[in-house]
């Protein structure tokens, strides 16, 4: 149509399927948790997430046992979110104040550190279980 | 009938912001208003200073570069480029060719992503909602194959100082490839939608007016001195990276659709052409991408090695969606640089809002703000307080800090 | 004809429940339309009512330095007007609840009340934006108040020409549908005539692109700015009132047919047909003059508003007017 050159690509919007990513649910449950439970459950199915790329960096991984304490790690990391435990001779890292920059990964001489897929990292606590990588 | 309503003889004043709808970072304007005109325009930024350079001074150079990514949520590349070019400059590194390339590849998609965004911005300001949506959709292709090749949606994390942490392998090539065919195939619908719609033009034609000498006077930079007339692009005028060996020039309003005039109209034109040359930039690049290394150390605990031992000033400048983005490092010897300085691209655009809103209506307030497209967290690396109140600086009392803060750097 | 007072009072609560429940449908209508053609799911169709139950829970806030009397009148004021027009409109070809001579004029004056009462809102609000929100509602008031006359004027002097007599009560008009009376000329004319008032509705609504005194990314709101909790529900019940009403007048003045008339079924399941239809056909109008053109345009500037009114909607107006007038004349001719 002259002079709104839209409206015949928004009349066939109208009649083909939306754009829109329906992560986690259709539309908002009323409560955001009691909608997870339910899916823990089994009783409520959740829409996927898109996948993740391939070099996705989300929630760091530790690999404990190849570590051998180098502490180079800490050098490198922007955030100030790996600390190390000088009894142990391990490192600790606060997912919270993680950056996800995957820096400690390329600089860990054996390999002991890696970023996983796993994006969902949302919590009210930031010393939770699931924040502290060990 | 006069269009306008009963006008007011007092002038009154419309603050607009730190929070506003018609604005997506903080910043303060101050209105006086005349009816519907606007008449005198003040503005304050700094309203979201955070201290980053501080927090840099602290760390060594691996780590800035992570946290230059974070500078801009839209500039991802370009605050990390032009801080690795400027520590490069200075520990004298020499960029492998093909990481070079790479960065270009990535520069120019981060370019594309960042217009349509504010396409998209533009659109929803002038209340056109359905543009919006439509440019924030097709932006989401650039944003999968950026996600694609650097491993994140919105912080890369791909610039290393002395080259990229990743490479192009050969599926991701025909990945960007289809990307490029993608847009390539958009770039005339995108100008329909925006050119030819009688409400866009009617609110953007000939409003927002910024001559060219006010752009030049006001150091205007970027898409915004470029649609006043500017010849000007860093990518022409001091080429970095693979800018050098490609066919760049500085896109001006073409004279078919009216010549440079430096209305906000004129700048959705810059803009929207700059898409096709992003695409054709990348496209170049594919086509010549050289083999070779990545990273001029891949070891880090070297390259901070050398970082440590070097000394000296540079400037890393790169020409950014918003236009020419500047980062001043000096390093004297020790782990962390002694100086860092970021001169963001909106930070020399802001000034030009002042003669583009005076004598607009207020309808027009939003649409021209956004017109620059600001960036604010970028640009307010200034913010005073004393006695946990806010304070403005005089233009003497700059000069004596600056004159303090040389001598104490002289020592 | 309703006459007995008690038979008035259970058709106003009728009428008001009635309003008040299609309003809210059309409204999460519109906004699933609108989301659908922007390529978005959009909300559950009962979204406008969750919405009104949250408003409703929470607590109104009034500016430092509002008129608080006014402030908290003016919601009020809005809905009851709002809700008073359609006791004057014919609902799915049930007689209007209240009726007299002229009740179009009365419509009319009717139809500005909800906005008064809006502008009074915003202008005791004491906030600037609300100030030059409200200024520009009563610009735009009094720019698509011209177009919308011609409309009905034009409507009214056909009736007139015909010998009908009241030509400007609805009933009338309900009766003599006017493409019946026109040839193929006056036909066009009232074509052009519908257009135009398809377009005053979006204004009469503050949609985009006529919602200046809101405008969200200008003023954050304007006129409704400060309203909060309960007032601002009864905005929100007010704005889906006022979508049935002009839907009613555009449905009423050009397609006040009845389905179940036509086809011959009378009774309880033709008044139920007749309802169908008439849902039908408000929720068309509501689909073109809001939803489509809503999303299909940028803002106007205030003073673009006027021009489209006072200029090409006027002229568009008057052409139409002319039509109708030629195709009569040579009719009788
Ligand atoms: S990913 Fe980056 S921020 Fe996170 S722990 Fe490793 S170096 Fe630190
Ligand atoms: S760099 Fe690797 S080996 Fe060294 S401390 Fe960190 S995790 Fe352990």
């Amino acid at each position: 149509m002259a002079g709104l050159p839209l409206l015949p690509e928004l009349l066939r919007q109208l009649f083909s399927r939306p754009a829109t990513n329906t992560f986690p649910s259709r539309h908002l449950p009323s409560s955001v948790t009691g909608f997870l439970a339910k899916v823990a459950r089994g009783e409520a199915t959740i829409h996927p997430p898109v996948p993740t790329p391939p070099k996705f960096r989300g929630k760091i991984v530790y690999d404990r046992e190849a570590c051998i304490g180098c502490s180079l790690c800490l050098r490198v990391c922007p955030a100030h979110a790996i600390e190390f435990i000088p009894e142990t001779k391990r490192v600790r890292i606060y997912v919270t104040q993680c950056i996800f920059c995957s820096q400690c990964n390329d600089v860990c001489p054996k390999d002991a550190l890696h970023m996983s897929p796993e994006f969902l990292l949302a919590t009210e606590d930031r010393y939770a279980e699931s924040q502290i990588v060990e | 009938m006069s269009a306008e309503k009963t006008k007011k003889t007092i002038p009154y004043t419309v603050p607009i912001g730190p929070v506003h709808p018609a604005l997506k970072e903080p910043v303060m304007f101050t209105f006086g208003m005349e009816g519907e005109i606007v008449k005198t325009v003040d503005f304050a930024p700094g309203q979201t200073h955070r201290g980053i350079e501080w927090m840099g001074m602290r760390r060594n150079p691996v780590q800035i570069v992570h946290m230059t990514d974070r500078v801009c949520g839209i500039c991802g590349i370009v605050h990390s480029l032009s801080f690795a070019r400027a520590v490069e400059q200075i520990v004298g590194i020499e960029v492998p060719e093909r990481a070079d390339y790479i960065r270009t590849i990535l520069h120019e998609l981060e370019r594309i992503q960042s217009h349509l965004l504010w396409a998209g911005v533009a659109a929803h300001e002038l209340g056109f909602d359905s543009l919006f949506y439509l440019a924030w959709r097709v932006r989401e292709q650039s944003m999968d194959l950026i996600e694609n090749l650097t491993g994140n949606r919105v912080n890369y994390g791909i610039i290393q100082i002395g080259g990229v942490r990743r490479d192009i392998s050969s599926e991701q090539r025909s990945l960007i490839e289809k990307g490029l065919a993608y847009y390539q195939g958009l770039l005339d619908k995108m100008a329909t939608l925006f050119l030819e719609d009688s409400t866009v033009r009617m609110r953007c034609r000939d409003h927002g007016f910024l001559s060219e000498n006010d752009a030049r006077i006001l150091c205007a930079v970027g898409p915004t001195a470029r649609a006043s007339g500017l010849n000007m692009d860093v990518r022409q005028d001091y080429p970095y990276c693979a800018y050098g060996d490609l066919d760049v020039k500085a896109i001006l309003p073409p004279a078919e659709t009216g010549g440079p005039r430096g209305d906000v109209y004129d700048r959705i034109i810059v803009r929207l052409l700059e898409i096709g040359q992003s695409v054709e930039i990348i496209r170049q690049c594919l086509e010549s991408l050289p083999p070779g290394e990545i990273l001029w150390e891949p070891k880090m605990a070297k390259l901070l090695a050398a970082c440590k031992k070097a000394e000296g000033e540079a400037i890393g400048r790169v020409e950014a969606p918003r236009g020419e983005c500047m980062h001043y490092v000096r390093m004297a010897g020790k782990e962390a640089p002694e100086s860092w300085k970021i001169k963001a691209s909106s930070y020399s655009n802001l000034m030009s809002w002042i003669p583009m809103l005076q004598g607009e209506q207020l309808a027009d307030i939003p649409i021209i703000v956004a017109s620059i497209d600001p960036c604010l967290s970028c640009t307010d690396r200034v913010a005073v307080t004393r006695n946990g109140r806010s304070a403005i600086l005089t233009k003497e009392d700059l000069t004596r800090l600056s004159r303090e803060k040389t001598r104490r750097m002289m020592q | 004809m309703i006459e007995t007072l008690p038979a008035i009072l259970i058709g106003a609560v009728l009428v008001a429940v009635f309003s008040i429940i299609i309003g809210l449908l059309l409204m999460g209508f519109d906004r699933i339309v609108a989301a659908r053609m922007q390529a978005r799911i959009g909300p559950p169709l009962t979204q406008p009512f969750i919405d009104i139950r949250k408003l409703l829970a929470k607590e109104n806030v009034v500016p430092e330095n509002a008129i608080p009397w006014l402030f908290n009148l003016a919601p009020v004021i809005a809905l009851a007007s709002a809700i008073t027009i359609l006791f004057y409109l014919p609902i799915a070809g049930f007689a209007p609840v209240l009726s007299g001579g002229g009740d179009l004029i009365l419509v009319m004056y009717l139809l500005t009340l909800p906005a008064l009462a809006l502008v009074a809102g915003g202008f005791a609000s004491g906030s600037p934006y609300a100030t030059v929100g409200a200024q520009r509602e009563m610009v735009t008031m009094i720019a698509y108040e011209f177009p919308l006359a011609i409309v009905v004027v034009a409507i009214a002097w056909r009736l007139a020409a015909e010998g009908i007599s009241l030509p400007f009560s609805l009933a009338t008009i309900g009766a003599n549908p006017v493409w019946g009376l026109v040839g193929p000329l006056g036909a066009i004319g009232l074509l052009i005539l519908l257009v135009v008032l398809l377009i005053v509705t979006p204004a009469e609504l503050s949609r985009v692109p006529f919602d200046t005194p809101e405008a969200e990314t200008e003023l954050a709101g304007g006129i409704l700015v400060e309203y909060s909790g309960k007032n601002l529900a009864l905005f929100s019940l007010t704005q889906g009132v006022k979508t049935v009403a002009m839907a009613s007048l555009v449905v009423a003045l050009f397609f006040p047919y009845r389905l179940a008339a036509i086809a011959g079924i009378s009774g309880f399941l033709g008044a139920v047909i007749d309802l169908l239809f008439y849902i039908l056909l408000i929720t068309l109008v509501t689909f073109i003059s809001v939803s489509v053109i809503r999303v299909a345009m940028a803002r106007f500037r205030i003073n673009q508003v006027v021009s489209v009114y006072w200029i090409y909607l006027a002229i568009a107006g008057l052409g139409g007017l002319l039509l109708v007038m030629v195709d009569q004349i040579m009719g009788v001719v």
